[in-house]
């Protein structure tokens, strides 16, 4: 039986290249890090549960962090962040959904691409669109993906109070990196 | 099959994927992870509620230290300024071993008494699928008076000197604003000046917090002799306190009845009477030091 080459390498690599784009990535330990910078003092902590999907058919994601999950260097700031900042009972969680911009141009061919995320990212109870510049690569089956953004915590209505308005930064600098598998 | 069949079961098709990618990712996220579960933390802002303690301990390598002033009566008047001018303090060091496990000493200037002290959290309250109610707390103090001996030929042994005092704090975080606590105490007395006073007494407290606002909570405390009734002199402890939270410090605020601040004087021995306005204002003042992180 005669069996046409041509095609079938192209369906083939049509195959690969959907297997990269048409399913679902995932991951559960995430890393995000917060860092609030003052003459003061510096404050910083880290979540190592960051959760995320990415649909890789059509560049939509979520992500989400609990509020609990971050870990500060000083028992008390943890204690603080959760009881008086972010108020962790009421809103425990932080997400970020939303879509890559121009997902079509991402290849999944091994090469590092700057995207742009655009989505609702909601922390403590309010939720802003944010514009979010990072960087994928897809390798051995895997979406790398990082990025660096700001949040001004007025915009959210975290408040600090007055006496300790010299310790803590108006505007907090996050950032974020995880590994998404096939899920 | 009719064609209509077909176009029908195409529609019914088409419908059911539209209202399974109608669900959106964060919902999916939600769906793939359950929320942990976590012990909570925070169900009072201090390691005490006015007087008594409360269920937390300082973290892990935190030396948590209190200074505590207790004034005269509110009813010695103008002359004392309300009290003002007869402060008592009380200075305290606890520590944090571990995550739970606290040791302090403390001195007051009240029978210039000095205290030594173990806390230990034996049950968390847990938030959370694998929720579990409430937090056990147990506290153990032994206190030495240090004062002379009233006159030379007085036999004062150092074991007439000492008292203990054992407690469970039983507490649970209702919700964010309110937290209470349930605490009993069993008091022992090595001498007591009565021949008639026990030496043993068992108490029943019952505390509580109420948060107005994330910095800012009310507490009050009162505790209910068990197992004996003194008559006019003693009064049962009552107090109620305001706690003030600022980055590193708490400052609490109260008046109760109870002239010592250490168990066995605010427990055994509160005489004030509320009626007649012989409460004390008290102002503690804490910091904490991260030893160890």
């Amino acid at each position: 039986m005669y069996i046409p080459k041509k095609p079938i390498l192209l369906l083939l690599s049509t195959a690969f290249f959907l297997a990269a784009h048409a399913q679902t990535f995932m991951t559960r330990e995430g890393h995000a890090h917060f860092f609030s910078s003052t003459s003061i003092e510096n404050i910083e902590a880290d979540n190592q549960q960051l959760s995320g999907l990415l649909d890789a058919s059509t560049g939509d994601f979520a992500f989400q962090v609990q509020m609990r999950s971050f870990h500060f260097e000083k028992a008390l700031m943890e204690e603080h962040f959760n009881e008086s900042y972010v108020e962790s009972e009421k809103y425990p969680k932080a997400s970020f959904q939303g879509s890559i911009e121009s997902w079509e141009s991402v290849k999944p061919n091994g090469e590092s691409f700057d995207v742009v995320a655009i989505g609702d990212f909601d922390i403590h109870g309010i939720a802003k669109t944010y514009r979010i510049e990072g960087r994928m690569k897809y390798d051995n089956s895997i979406w790398h993906l990082n990025a660096d953004f700001e949040v001004t915590l007025a915009d959210h209505n975290i408040q600090i109070p007055p006496v300790v308005r010299d310790n803590i930064s108006p505007v907090i600098a996050i950032d974020v990196d995880a590994q998404m598998m096939p899920r | 099959m009719s064609e209509i069949q077909r176009i029908c079961c195409f529609l019914v098709f088409v419908g059911l994927t539209s209202v399974v990618s109608a669900q959106s990712l964060l919902d999916d996220l939600n769906a793939a992870f359950e929320d942990p579960s976590l012990p909570v933390t925070a169900t009072f802002k201090d390691t005490r509620i006015v007087n008594v303690q409360s269920n937390e301990t300082p973290a892990e390598g935190v030396l948590h230290f209190v200074i505590a002033h207790r004034f005269g009566t509110l009813s010695s008047g103008a002359y004392d300024l309300w009290g003002l001018d007869n402060a008592q303090m009380r200075m305290a060091f606890d520590y944090g071993v571990t995550e739970g496990f606290a040791l302090g000493v403390a001195r007051n200037t009240y029978q210039k008494t000095y205290e030594a002290n173990v806390k230990v959290k034996l049950l968390r309250q847990i938030s959370g699928p694998e929720a579990f109610p409430l937090s056990l707390t147990w506290y153990s103090v032994a206190m030495a008076n240090g004062t002379r001996a009233p006159s030379e030929d007085t036999p004062y042994p150092f074991s007439r000197r000492l008292s203990y005092v054992h407690q469970a704090v039983l507490a649970r975080k209702m919700n964010e604003k309110w937290s209470l606590a349930v605490v009993p105490s069993f008091v022992h007395r090595n001498f007591v000046s009565e021949s008639g006073d026990a030496h043993d007494l068992y108490l029943l407290g019952v505390g509580g917090r109420y948060k107005l606002r994330p910095r800012l909570s009310v507490n009050a405390e009162y505790h209910h002799f068990l197992t004996q009734s003194f008559g006019d002199a003693f009064s049962p402890s009552l107090s109620l306190g305001v706690d003030i939270e600022t980055g590193g410090h708490v400052f609490q605020l109260h008046v109760t009845n109870a002239r010592g601040m250490f168990e066995r004087s605010f427990l055994a021995e509160p005489a004030g009477s509320w009626a007649n306005g012989d409460v004390y204002f008290g102002f503690n003042l804490s910091r904490v030091f991260t030893i160890q992180s």
